[in-house]
């Protein structure tokens, strides 16, 4: 009897056992934000195995971290509002510059900036844009100018708009002149009372992956995020992107180093080593958003640098705002949110 | 018999750790959730207040419990529709031909039901495969409006459940004993005063488990109307899942769960009340 307990104990502890030992750096990452092939290529030059997982949103890779103290991720890509807020809340390590020679490579313009001054701890990988996506086979790219083309009643039930309440509201508050990053409750409801008006236009709420619908022939116009239609134009080049004129929505994501991190060597390694030139260039033209690393740019093939939806020309990148935490204002957001979507 | 009553002891434990681990302690960490005060960090503060029951009962939050349960009645009702006839049907066949559709029922279901859905959509979008095979029929000229709409949420629902109602249906239907019907019509009933005053009140336990079976998930299911319908409505587990990750107000999420819960607990009582009133054989009393 005793015999037996103590095989079936074993059998149940031996592959936890396994798992704690090993070379290993845990990554968390934005889903579809990579090119796999260097993950494969990292484990193969440096010999450590990458344990690697994927969110949705800054939100639930927040409220995870925020959990785990001990032994969580190595590296974690928040957006630049999340580096502010998880800096204040004490979440991050400062990084090793000795230890990250490849930051050189990075565009000058993209660092130093108010949400973490001296780049103490973050450094940027990825930025881009959300705008308007059309299909040029239904509707003529260049009769869209506006977000509010976007309520034109001739594409009633083709339309796409973002299952995000902050991507959602911005397009509002932008239609209306106002920033998608208000945090004045008149404005905010003015957004929705206007959003109201555009549902009956909705076909379908989706922020998973906004190029599907597109690709599915669902909808012809929506809101959606360069690199999506970057993807989606290689399998359908009737997707175009449109930066709007009351300008598009700005983000960039950074790699930090949370606190719960497991083995601090491996995540500067992995930090470092998304840095050179020829990787940052890889991820770039795989999932087609604009890198922050000069000496990639300057690698990347013509056909992703002129991409519009990849890189914004000067004025369009001017127009265009970044977004920001709204901070207790989200609980409002949240509220008009719910209402939208239970009328 | 020592051998027997070890294993007994370490299958009965080991599922008992299992389920306090995973089930008892992280529920209990919801309901203790629901009690605090949210943290601006987005997590709790360790203070003790009622507020998140004050504040769900909202007009919006009713609304969004109304459109879950609108939603899961409907799907229950559809799935009895369709699984009924189905299981009647599995009573009358012979043995092998039973197991080779029960088989067929049940190979799908090895799959994630995510997976399924998603091949809903591969079937349903506006070039997919029903469309595309309509079109080159000629039978239609554009089109037809399939994913995102009403019709593709209870397809993808009942497809997803109909497992769960075909086998208590099938366990009281095969129990059903056929003299009584061969006596009904010797003494002139007609088919449906049959169905209506002997099957189907001889299979109401069925009935009530496969309906408790498919309306307690479908409550919960938000994915596949999210997938199927656009999400251009908030159920319940939205609702939870923004308070959650969106609005940072884990103490009003909690609260949410604890209300679901609450609910189909008070929905599962119902279905033991009842069943044992059916074996008490006083059927007047069950609705």
């Amino acid at each position: 009897m005793m015999k037996k307990l103590f095989l079936i104990l074993m059998v149940l502890v031996f592959p936890l056992a396994s798992l704690a030992a090993g070379n290993e750096v845990y990554v968390f990452n934005w889903s579809e934000y990579i090119d796999p092939s260097v993950l494969k290529t990292f484990e193969k030059e440096t010999g450590i195995k990458v344990r690697y997982s994927t969110y949705e949103s800054n939100e639930a890779m927040f409220a995870k971290l925020k959990l785990v103290k001990k032994n969580g991720y190595d590296v974690a890509f928040p957006s630049t509002y999340f580096v502010e807020r998880m800096r204040r809340y004490g979440m991050l390590k400062p990084l090793d510059r000795s230890m990250l020679p490849n930051m050189k490579n990075l565009n000058a313009k993209l660092l130093d900036k108010p949400y973490d001054p001296k780049n103490v701890y973050s450094l940027p990988y990825m930025w881009g844009s959300s705008a308007i996506g059309v299909n040029a086979r239904y509707i003529k790219p260049s009769s869209v100018k506006s977000f509010n083309d976007l309520w034109n009643p001739a594409f009633k039930g083709k339309v796409l708009l973002m299952d995000d309440v902050r991507d959602a509201f911005a397009m509002s508050l932008r239609s209306l002149g106002f920033s998608g990053n208000d945090t004045d409750p008149a404005h905010i409801k003015a957004a929705y009372e206007k959003l109201l008006k555009l549902k009956p236009s909705v076909k379908v709420f989706n922020s998973d992956s906004p190029k599907q619908p597109f690709l599915n022939n669902e909808v012809y116009i929506g809101q959606i995020w360069g690199g999506e239609v970057y993807q989606a134009s290689q399998e359908n080049p009737n997707i175009v992107y449109i930066y709007p004129k009351e300008g598009a929505t700005f983000w960039a994501d950074n790699m930090v180093i949370p606190l719960s991190v497991r083995n601090i060597k491996n995540a500067h390694a992995f930090i470092n080593f998304m840095m050179r030139p020829d990787i940052a260039r890889k991820n770039c033209e795989y999932v087609g958003y604009a890198t922050a690393n000069a000496k990639a740019q300057a690698l990347l093939d013509p056909k992703t640098r002129n991409h519009k939806a990849v890189y914004p020309d000067n004025r369009d990148l001017e127009r265009g705002e970044f977004q920001a935490d709204v901070g207790d204002a989200i609980a409002i957001y949240e509220k008009y949110w719910e209402m939208l979507k239970t009328r | 018999m020592e051998k027997k009553s070890g294993f007994r002891n370490v299958a009965v434990g080991s599922t008992l750790c299992w389920i306090t681990l995973f089930v008892v302690i992280p529920y209990l960490i919801v309901v203790a959730y629901s009690f605090l005060t949210p943290d601006p960090s987005g997590t709790v503060s360790w203070i003790f207040t009622l507020d998140s029951y004050r504040e769900i009962f909202s007009p919006v939050f009713l609304i969004v419990c109304k459109n879950s349960f609108a939603l899961a009645l409907s799907t229950t009702v559809l799935t009895l529709l369709a699984a009924y006839p189905f299981a009647f049907f599995l009573t009358r066949i012979s043995e092998s031909i039973r197991r080779t559709l029960i088989l067929i029922m049940i190979i799908p279901f090895w799959t994630s039901s995510l997976i399924r859905t998603y091949a809903l959509i591969i079937l349903l979008k506006a070039n997919g495969i029903v469309n595309t095979f309509l079109l080159s029929l000629g039978w239609i000229d554009e089109p037809l409006n399939l994913l995102y709409t009403q019709l593709a949420v209870f397809t993808g629902l009942v497809y997803t459940l109909l497992p769960f109602m075909i086998l208590p249906l099938y366990a009281s239907l095969q129990k059903l004993d056929t003299r009584l019907i061969e006596a009904a019509r010797d003494l002139g009933a007609t088919s449906p005063r049959i169905f209506f005053h002997i099957i189907l009140p001889l299979t109401l336990p069925g009935i009530i488990a496969g309906s408790t079976m498919v309306f307690l998930p479908a409550l919960g299911l938000f994915y596949i109307p999210d997938l199927l319908g656009g999400a251009r409505s908030m159920l319940i587990g939205n609702f939870i899942k923004d308070q959650f990750l969106v609005a940072g107000n884990w103490p009003l999420g909690s609260s949410a769960s604890v209300i679901l819960t609450l609910l189909m607990f008070l929905l599962i009582a119902w279905y033991f009340l009842s069943s044992r009133k059916i074996n008490q054989g006083d059927m007047r009393e069950v609705i």
